[in-house]
């Protein structure tokens, strides 16, 4: 009935326990990703605390207010999840998940829950309550597909963010994100992947000699240079994994020659603050805008990666005095805007493949980037296909909301989460998908490799390296 | 079944009436005080309003929507609707009604259109029902009151009809206008503390939604303070 559930035996290897039984049974926790070891007493109390404490210095509970008002249980949004499309596990509809923290909201906070909890002698919220909220708001991407279509606006992204980040502070999140925003924030090396400075002038040193070599141009990564337009922060990440992503970047700022720089202060774009805690995306974001500021930047340049762009965009403003913050682009704004100014050239013989855009839940979602990539693909790759749905109710790549980042939870990903996106990829008989995002990429790479698709994943700029002309003077240089 | 019904018409009428108005009135300035505070508290103030407005359009008038997700559905809601909203309203006996007790009357459907629109409201409102109970994701996720709305909000229009279009015995009729009227009444009492409350606060969702992601600044330190992790490492 519907090409995309799953067969059981797919679901049983997705949702295959990762972890010991006796480190579950310590924990207290059957979920499938790892988790540091927390105070597992009096869970329900503590959450209840941190919710409270939440609500009070926050935005939440107007839209909380609202929606256990309006909730119509219509179930629209089932049709819109690729988790659920995928897995047909009912608990998997969105408007079941958010009923779980809606639930507890009601019970606990409102006057009506209160008294009739009293009458029926209900306790209210219990340890396995916690658990299943702990396994079912990991399993949510937080794409935010589902909001788009719940007449109530709804908006399960935010629940589920609010949700993650009522559970971390009782101890409860992946290991692999806390592990990375400690370092970001607290280690050595300041950023998620822990590449200390001298690793990174080394790896910009060695792709400049890259480019030397396979452009005959010097293009450089220009450093803590005070005064530029643009101070540059891509997912940290791309350093290790996306040299073509960034050769690009840099490729298309040598064409233009206008002014960007890097702060070896701090380089990191990632912000895992938006998929587990406002408090950790409050300290990431004024990190950011803080080494901007002290270079003196006129803007902040958001690299390939969504979950950056849109944590800078959209709270850059929040947290670093509203109109008065610098303001943030995202590199394709950038590269477009260059474009049609006729400063950037490109070979339209170079990428004759076929080639299909993937958009990034975060830059998409709420209209913000959509038409400006596409427009740059159609400037010189001669065989752009469209995939559908596309744009603002695009489908997520399935690893969305941070999930791509734990590792163990692979299986998941890519049999359950990234399955709507498998099909429709291979539907497109696309050869390079375009995925503008440091997650998508990684997600849609193992997703092609463990549903043997074939086709190759890379960034916008990846194909504007192949192809960008530069005038002879540059060249002389 | 006279003085029934002349209780019914009369005290209970304006008393179920009150409730639904001030209830309503209630979440309607709860709903929007509660955004306005947001927005007060936000520190990005620069907000998509037309963006916003856009979509809260697209939803009071779903004529693209029902092309989307679950189009059947949306269909059979729509036209459900329609007579819901406006044969109350705008019925010739029910303004005449108003005329007579407070003096005020307004435009009202012709008799045929009237009997279409209920018709179609008790017929649709049949088929949500139906829908609600057999399509599998909608009847896990219903509670008591998903399922009893549609079939309590058909009852007046059914005893409605057979008043106005049945040439029944007056006993009868008394009977089914009793009902007519108590089940209205009873709508309206329940309908502010109920998912019907959607009829004042639907035009505000897209703009909740929209002002829900514009959070205040600087609250890491208020919250790790009153969770005694002030200075506690990530
Ligand atoms: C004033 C404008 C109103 C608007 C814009 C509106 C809109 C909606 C929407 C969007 C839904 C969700 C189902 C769907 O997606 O189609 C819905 C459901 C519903 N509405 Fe309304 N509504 C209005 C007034 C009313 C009133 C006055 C009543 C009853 C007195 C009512 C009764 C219902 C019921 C019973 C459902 C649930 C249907 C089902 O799924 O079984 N609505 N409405
Ligand atoms: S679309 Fe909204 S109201 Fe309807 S079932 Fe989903 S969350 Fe609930
Ligand atoms: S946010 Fe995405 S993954 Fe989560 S419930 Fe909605 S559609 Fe499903």
């Amino acid at each position: 009935m519907n090409k995309n559930r799953v067969s059981e035996e797919e679901r049983a290897r997705a949702l295959k326990p990762t972890k010991k039984p006796e480190v579950i049974q310590r924990q207290r926790l059957p979920v499938r990703y790892h988790v540091e070891d927390y105070d597992v007493a009096d869970r329900p109390r503590r959450f209840l605390e941190a919710f409270a404490v939440i609500l009070r210095h926050s935005n939440y509970r107007f839209a909380l207010e609202h929606f256990i008002r309006m909730s119509a249980k219509c179930s629209r949004c089932s049709v819109q999840c690729q988790v659920y499309l995928a897995s047909g596990d009912l608990k998997d509809i969105p408007c079941y998940r958010s009923e779980l923290l809606l639930g507890v909201y009601r019970r606990h906070f409102t006057m009506g829950g209160m008294l009739k909890g009293r009458v029926l002698g209900d306790s209210g919220l219990t340890d396995e309550m916690i658990e299943e909220i702990a396994e079912s708001f990991w399993n949510c991407t937080a794409c935010r597909r589902c909001s788009m279509e719940c007449p109530a606006g709804i908006d399960h992204g935010l629940i589920t963010h609010l949700g993650r980040y009522i559970l971390s502070e009782i101890g409860i999140a992946p290991r692999a994100l806390v592990v990375s925003v400690r370092e970001q924030l607290e280690g050595k090396t300041g950023n998620t992947s822990a590449i200390p400075v001298p690793a990174l002038l080394d790896t910009l040193e060695f792709l400049q000699d890259d480019m030397r070599e396979t452009k005959g141009v010097e293009i450089k990564f220009p450093l803590d240079v005070e005064g530029c337009d643009y101070v540059f922060f891509p997912a940290v990440s791309d350093y290790l994994m996306e040299a073509d992503t960034l050769m690009g970047i840099a490729a298309v700022f040598a064409a233009t020659g206008d002014s960007w720089t890097t702060g070896t202060g701090y380089f990191d774009g990632i912000n895992y603050g938006l998929f587990y805690s406002d408090r950790m995306l409050e300290r990431i974001v004024k990190k950011v805008h803080a080494e901007a500021a002290r270079l003196k930047g006129k803007n902040i340049l958001i690299g390939e990666c969504g979950h950056a762009s849109r944590s800078a965009k959209y709270f850059v403003p929040t947290y670093c005095g509203g109109e008065r913050a610098l303001p943030v682009i995202n590199i394709m704004e950038y590269t477009l805007q260059v474009l049609r100014e006729g400063r950037l050239k490109l070979d339209p013989n170079i990428v004759t493949e076929k080639v299909a855009y993937h958009d990034p839940c975060n830059i998409a979602r709420q209209g913000w980037i959509i038409d400006q990539p596409r427009e740059i693909l159609k400037a010189f790759c001669k065989n752009y296909i469209e995939m559908e749905p596309h744009g603002e109710n695009n489908i997520c790549c399935g690893g969305g909301g941070g999930t791509v980042s734990i590792d163990e939870i692979r299986p998941y990903r890519t049999t359950i989460a990234g399955k709507v996106k498998a099909e429709q990829i291979r539907a497109s008989g696309c050869n390079y998908l375009v995925a503008p995002c440091a997650n998508c990429k990684k997600q849609l790479r193992e997703l092609v490799e463990d549903q043997k698709i074939d086709c190759e994943v890379v960034g916008l700029h990846d194909l504007i390296y192949k192809a960008i002309k530069f005038d002879k003077k540059q060249q002389k240089k | 079944m006279q003085t029934l019904l002349e209780l019914a018409q009369g005290p209970l009428f304006r008393l179920t009436f009150a409730i639904m108005a001030l209830g309503l009135l209630r979440i309607l300035i709860l709903d929007i005080w509660g955004a306005v505070e947001a927005y007060r508290k936000a520190g990005d103030k620069n907000i998509p309003w037309g963006q916003a407005f856009r979509k809260s359009l697209a939803w009071l008038f779903p004529v693209g929507k029902a092309f989307g997700s679950r189009p059947v559905y949306s269909l059979f809601s729509i036209l459900f609707h329609i007579g819901l909203i406006l044969v109350p309203l705008f019925l010739f006996a029910h303004v005449e009604l108003w005329k007579s007790g407070i003096g005020l009357g307004w435009v009202t459907l012709p008799k045929d259109w009237a009997d279409y629109l209920t018709l179609s409201t008790i017929i649709f409102g049949l088929a949500l029902f139906i829908g609600r109970v057999a399509f599998r994701a909608s009847s896990f996720l219903s509670r008591k009151q998903d399922i009893i709305w549609p079939l309590a909000l058909i009852v007046p229009f059914i005893t409605g009809y057979i008043c106005a279009n049945t040439g029944i015995a007056p006993a009868g009729y008394q009977f089914f206008m009793l009902i007519h009227i108590l089940s209205a009444e009873l709508i309206f009492a329940l309908l502010p503390f109920t998912k019907i409350a959607h009829c004042v606060l639907m035009p505000l969702s897209q703009f909740v939604a929209t002002l829900a992601w514009r959070f205040p600044p600087d609250t890491d330190e208020p919250v790790a303070i009153s969770l005694n992790k002030k200075g506690v490492p990530v």
